[in-house]
């Protein structure tokens, strides 16, 4: 019979109506990510080690730091700067760091306005997110 | 006095176009409504993918092959890392190729619930996107909690997986596998049973088997046209050896048996991933690969499976860290080409139907 499938398409469509929502109420309702979700990047200054291994894997050169000796001779890091810009957000900077210094973290919410915010100051970010929480 | 002939209309459809999924454009040459040619354009979304891969090495590569078939990335990632690990003759730990059976079916599930959903969405049927495209966010939710990434997944390494997945990832799957029958009943249910979908897609754009063979069309759009070549049976790779499934074939050649064919081939996917789940072994997911990948001096070319057709990497390497030459034979790309060929004589309406079921994802295709 012509129409019989329509039918039971409309039918489909109404049991889904009055079933449950599966929709979310973003941005009144924050989605709970999982830990490995890599939508940013934060680097912990104490356990960094300059070894730059992360702007050594990193296939699009985001990462530039430089580090200098201290009295010990041994090297700390001086500034870590990431241009987010041409970042993938692949994670493989992340996935090399030997210590765990450098972190994929779950802020999506990256939206900028102006170009220059996509220079990332890493040791800057890490501070001011310290006096935040 | 009779109307012999109308003026030749040229009519632009795309790049920016809500059927034109992604950035294709075609110069659709009009008689009335027949088409009476068709000139592709491509090229909107290149990227030098190719001469990007002689500047990078071997592993900074991964992550850009997830932007080839963005709607299947871990197959993109498959289709590398294997060549790689075929040049190098690396073998990899059995969990890790269980492991990436897993994503790759998961992921050929996923892209062609796209391809349902978009066709049905160029057939002005709303609702019936909305369904597939549910049930898709469930795989990208597993792409997310393994990898952390739900389109650009980047989960295969040269040597393994990058991630075991987490404890949350097997109950998940389970309950995917579960629900999988009532969601191919629905999306039967909603549009392919539908008479106006099947009034716009039956018998409309045939291709014949001559002309899929000697177009090199693969794929399940080869499949629809009778052919039974699929690359998991014809040259294994990985353990595809090992399952037991079959190649779904369909004879209508035409629009509609293009687009349900992914149904067939979802349901296969569905019993490798059982059939996975159940043997998958315990152990590690890396293989000892050096931590500088130098692979030897010469050539080596690997082709897989991708949901959309034969996926093949051609890599020369000097023995340096960085390949020589990179090229990639997308699937995509080469079923293209049918699409002036067949959708010739047929209406303009026509055209967005036959295009929509080659499901072009046009990162590949300009890559
Ligand atoms: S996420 Fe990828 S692209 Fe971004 S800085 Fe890390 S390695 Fe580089
Ligand atoms: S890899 Fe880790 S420890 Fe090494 S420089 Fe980068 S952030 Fe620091």
């Amino acid at each position: 019979m012509f129409g019989k499938g329509l039918l039971q398409g409309l039918g489909i469509t109404f049991k889904r109506m009055v079933g449950p929502n599966i929709t979310e109420f973003y941005p009144e309702e924050k989605p709970n990510l999982p830990t490995r979700v890599r939508s940013s990047m934060g680097l912990e200054r104490d356990k960094c080690i300059s070894c730059n291994m992360c702007a050594m894997a990193c296939p699009n050169s985001v990462i530039k730091l430089t580090s200098e000796k201290n009295e010990a001779n041994k090297k700390v890091l001086k500034t870590y700067h990431m241009d987010v810009g041409r970042c993938l957000f692949c994670g493989m900077c992340a996935e090399v760091c030997p210590t765990k210094a450098l972190k994929v973290t779950q802020e999506f919410e990256n939206a900028i306005y102006e170009p220059e915010d996509m220079q990332w100051d890493m040791i800057k970010r890490a501070e001011r997110k310290g006096k935040v929480e | 006095m009779s109307i012999e002939k109308t003026e030749e209309l040229i009519l632009n459809m795309g790049p920016q176009h809500p059927s034109m999924h992604g950035l294709f454009r075609m110069v659709v040459h009009l008689a009335g409504e027949t088409v009476t040619n068709i000139e592709p354009k491509l090229g909107y979304l290149h990227r030098g993918m190719e001469k990007l891969a002689e500047s990078r090495t071997y592993s900074q590569f991964i992550p850009y092959t997830d932007r080839l078939d963005y709607l299947a990335s871990p197959h993109n990632n498959w289709a590398y890392v294997q060549t790689v690990e075929k040049l190098m003759g690396v073998e990899i730990p059995e969990r890790a190729e269980y492991l990436r059976v897993i994503f790759g079916e998961l992921a050929r599930i996923a892209s062609h619930q796209v391809c349902i959903a978009s066709t049905a969405l160029d057939m002005a049927g709303w609702s019936a996107w909305s369904y597939a495209f549910r049930d898709r966010e469930r795989i990208c939710d597993m792409y997310e909690m393994t990898a952390g990434s739900r389109l650009t997944v980047n989960i295969m390494r040269i040597g393994g997986m990058s991630a075991e997945p987490p404890e949350e990832f097997w109950p998940a799957l389970q309950s995917f596998l579960d629900d999988t029958p009532e969601m191919l009943e629905e999306y039967y249910g909603i549009f392919f049973g539908n008479e106006i979908a099947m009034g716009r897609l039956k018998n409309v754009g045939i291709l014949t088997k001559e002309m899929a063979e000697n177009l090199s069309i693969t794929g399940p759009v080869l499949r629809a046209s009778g052919v039974d070549y699929d690359v998991r049976k014809a040259e294994p790779y990985s353990i595809y050896e090992r399952f037991d499934f079959d190649v779904p074939v369909r004879t209508g050649c035409d629009s509609y048996d293009r687009t349900i064919i992914r149904m067939d081939e979802i349901v296969e996917s569905i019993k490798i991933i059982k059939q996975a789940v159940r043997d998958i072994p315990g152990g590690p997911i890396m293989a000892k690969v050096p931590k500088v990948i130098k692979p030897p001096v010469g050539e080596v070319y690997h082709r897989v499976e991708n949901p959309k057709g034969e996926l093949g990497f051609y890599i020369v390497s000097d023995g340096t860290t960085k390949p020589t030459r990179l090229r990639i034979r997308p699937a995509t790309f080469i079923n293209l080409q049918m699409l002036p060929i067949v959708a010739k004589g047929w209406k303009i309406q026509d055209v967005v139907a036959i295009f929509a079921t080659l499901d072009a994802v046009l990162g590949e295709v300009d890559k």
